[in-house]
């Protein structure tokens, strides 16, 4: 089946320090893809290249039937259709929940008002804040911040959602709701890239787990593979510390 | 009773005011009667200075003026500051035990201080009134004169007094000039720091870099030009450009150019011009410190950068730089004052004129000072309010998107 998304050679460098060294990636539709590693191998940087907050030095990214590295590709239509959630929720400080939401759809998709607050309210219900409709986004904790984030994602209706290590800011009691809705969001069918240390959540719910060291993919495959029988030394040395960390 | 008296004399006055005011004398009555520490201290430092203003008075008003009654007053200032002085000496004998083993630190000792501080802060606000007393019969006399008095004050009341027609003039052209200015200013700064924070990108097509290079550019030099330059110089410039430009394409008389271009209105466009220079710097200073992590966000949902400046980051950054321009607009009122030299008649140009009148020109100069005093301390005042209500005063700590 023809992936949705595609990578080939992706390169990336900041100055004099090459971060990503050829990537070659392939997503199918409905699959959740989870990406381990040490910090500095490059994984956020890949994700961020994934709907060009980085430009990438070189290589192609095909997504929907169109290279997104191409100069003169539609970059805002695409990322229509690319949902991604960040690590430091990044919502709308000018704005409440609801507005948060239904900011894109109304302004992008010229989708009508109350229409719009129709989708948005079912999406926040969806991750369990519907009390929290009207609320001020900056009065939320963080937990509930990360849901109305990937609710905001999700009122774009998009093909696949990026997610770029998104409990890592949040405290141990908290990162289970995120995940929670995460999972449920996997079951449901969504495409999704995940950039996580959340082990068991990768371990659970992914459908393949790629580990990254310094700029390329080491090795990658189902999670019962990678976290019972890993091939490369590296990757054993990663696992290991912290599998014996979190006891998984 | 007086007490009573002033409070249902307060109670009198209905709504908010009335109830501020009750607010404020309950506030003022609680703290009369509460414990403080420095009793002594602040009744000495008082007495004192109701001492040294009886001194060095020149003139005495009604309470001064009794010589029974200042024997009296003093006679109590006296015993209050030879208690205190008695503290002190226990003080220093004590030092570290003195608040516990000093008999003037008994609660009965202490409420007698307290009492005594009251007769002081009495005595102390029969001064001050009897000082404004002076004050309004001076004003009165100074303004019933038809000659120039020698002494200072009088001198000032009565220049200001018999020009107020032209003081007032000063005023309300300056406040005019500060407020279009700031206003006019402000809207030119929006577009400058749109030019400014173009920037050209790697998918821009190249007449598009090119435009947005030039843009920038623009905004950075006119930036440039108008901070390096003194605004009295900007004035001259402006005014004499424009009226060049009149004489040169139209062939209206100088008495018609100068109805339209007058000096009021090229005064105003040099405050204009200037003002969208600085508050463009502080806009910019705005937008750019709105967290980056906004800009990724709406960008990720498929928002074009100008709708992302338009809806998220740019009314972020006009929140953030309301006191900036607030505060621009209380410079103004004090820039404002180089436009005299154009002949632009405003509070500057009124001093200096009616100091040409009588040939004094100190005591119009601090008339004009005190007027330019009052005029920013209200607009301060005011913006300060106008911010509370916006509750851009609420604590923030460090901004950003978490």
């Amino acid at each position: 089946m023809e992936p949705i998304l595609s990578i080939h050679g992706l390169e990336k460098s900041f100055g004099p320090l090459k971060v990503l060294k050829g990537i070659d990636l392939d997503v199918q539709k409905g699959e959740v893809v989870c990406i381990i590693g040490a910090s500095g191998s490059g994984k956020s940087t890949l994700l961020r290249c994934l709907n060009l907050l980085e430009e990438p030095d070189g290589g192609h990214i095909w997504f929907g039937g169109q290279d997104l590295t191409d100069l003169y590709a539609d970059l805002d239509g695409l990322r229509q259709r690319i949902g991604m959630v960040f690590q430091s929720f990044n919502l709308f400080n000018n704005k409440n929940v609801l507005d948060n939401c239904t900011l894109a759809p109304i302004s992008v998709k010229h989708i009508p008002r109350a229409q719009a607050e129709e989708t948005a309210v079912r999406h926040l219900k969806a991750v369990g804040l519907e009390d929290f409709i009207h609320a001020d986004s900056r009065r939320l904790s963080g937990g509930q911040k990360q849901r109305v984030a990937i609710a905001r994602a999700l009122c774009m209706e998009p093909e696949i959602m990026l997610f770029d290590e998104p409990t890592s800011a949040l405290d141990p009691e908290i990162v289970g709701e995120v995940l929670d809705v995460m999972k449920a969001l996997a079951k449901e069918g969504m495409t999704m890239v995940v950039v996580t240390h959340e082990m068991a959540f990768a371990k659970e719910v992914s459908d393949r787990v790629v580990f990254m060291d310094q700029g390329v993919i080491l090795e990658q495959g189902a999670p019962a593979e990678v976290f019972g029988n890993p091939k490369e030394a590296r990757t054993r040395e990663f696992l290991s510390r912290y599998l014996e960390d979190k006891g998984v | 009773m007086a007490m009573n008296n002033i409070l249902s004399a307060l109670c009198a006055i209905p709504g908010d005011a009335g109830r501020w005011l009750q607010g404020r004398a309950a506030a003022l009555w609680r703290f009369a009667a509460a414990d403080h520490p420095y009793v002594f201290l602040s009744g000495s430092a008082l007495s004192l200075a109701a001492a040294l203003t009886y001194v060095f008075s020149q003139r005495y008003g009604f309470f001064l003026s009794r010589t029974a009654l200042v024997w009296i007053a003093l006679a109590l200032c006296g015993a209050f500051c030879l208690a205190a002085l008695a503290a002190l000496a226990s003080k220093l004998r004590l030092k570290r035990r003195y608040r516990a083993k000093s008999r003037f630190c008994a609660p009965a000792a202490r409420r007698a201080a307290r009492y005594g501080s009251y007769v002081i802060w009495a005595v102390a606000a029969l001064v001050v009134a009897d000082r404004l007393h002076v004050l309004c019969q001076v004003v009165r006399e100074v303004m019933a004169m038809d000659s120039n008095p020698s002494p200072f004050f009088q001198a000032m009341v009565y220049m200001f007094y018999n020009s107020r027609a032209l003081f007032l003039r000063g005023l309300w052209t300056t406040l005019r000039l500060a407020f279009f200015g700031t206003i006019f200013g402000f809207l030119l700064a929006v577009g400058l720091v749109f030019l400014r924070i173009q920037t050209p990108t790697k998918r821009d097509r190249d007449h598009v870099k090119f435009i947005k290079i030039l843009c920038s550019r623009f905004a950075a030099l006119y930036a440039t030009v108008i901070r390096g330059t003194p605004m009295m110089l900007q004035a001259f410039i402006i005014y004499y450009a424009g009226f060049g430009l009149f004489t040169s394409h139209t062939d209206l008389t100088i008495t018609e150019i100068n109805s339209v271009w007058s000096f009021f209105i090229a005064g105003l466009t040099t405050v204009s011009l200037n003002s969208a220079a600085y508050l463009s710097e502080v806009l910019r200073g705005g937008v750019e410190s709105i967290d980056a992590g906004q800009t990724e966000a709406a960008r990720s949902l498929g928002m074009s950068p100008w709708m992302t400046m338009m809806k998220v980051v740019f009314p972020q950054a006009l929140k953030n730089s309301i006191p900036a321009i607030g505060n621009e607009m209380i410079i103004n009122i004090k820039d404002s004052s180089v436009l005299n030299c154009i002949g632009v008649v405003e509070l500057m140009y009124a001093a200096t004129s009616v100091a040409g009148i009588y040939y004094k020109n100190l005591p119009n100069y601090v008339s004009a000072a005190i007027i330019y005093l009052i005029m920013t301390c209200c607009i301060s005042a005011l913006l300060n309010k106008l911010s509370a209500r916006l509750s851009l005063n609420t604590y923030r700590g460090v901004p950003s998107s978490n």
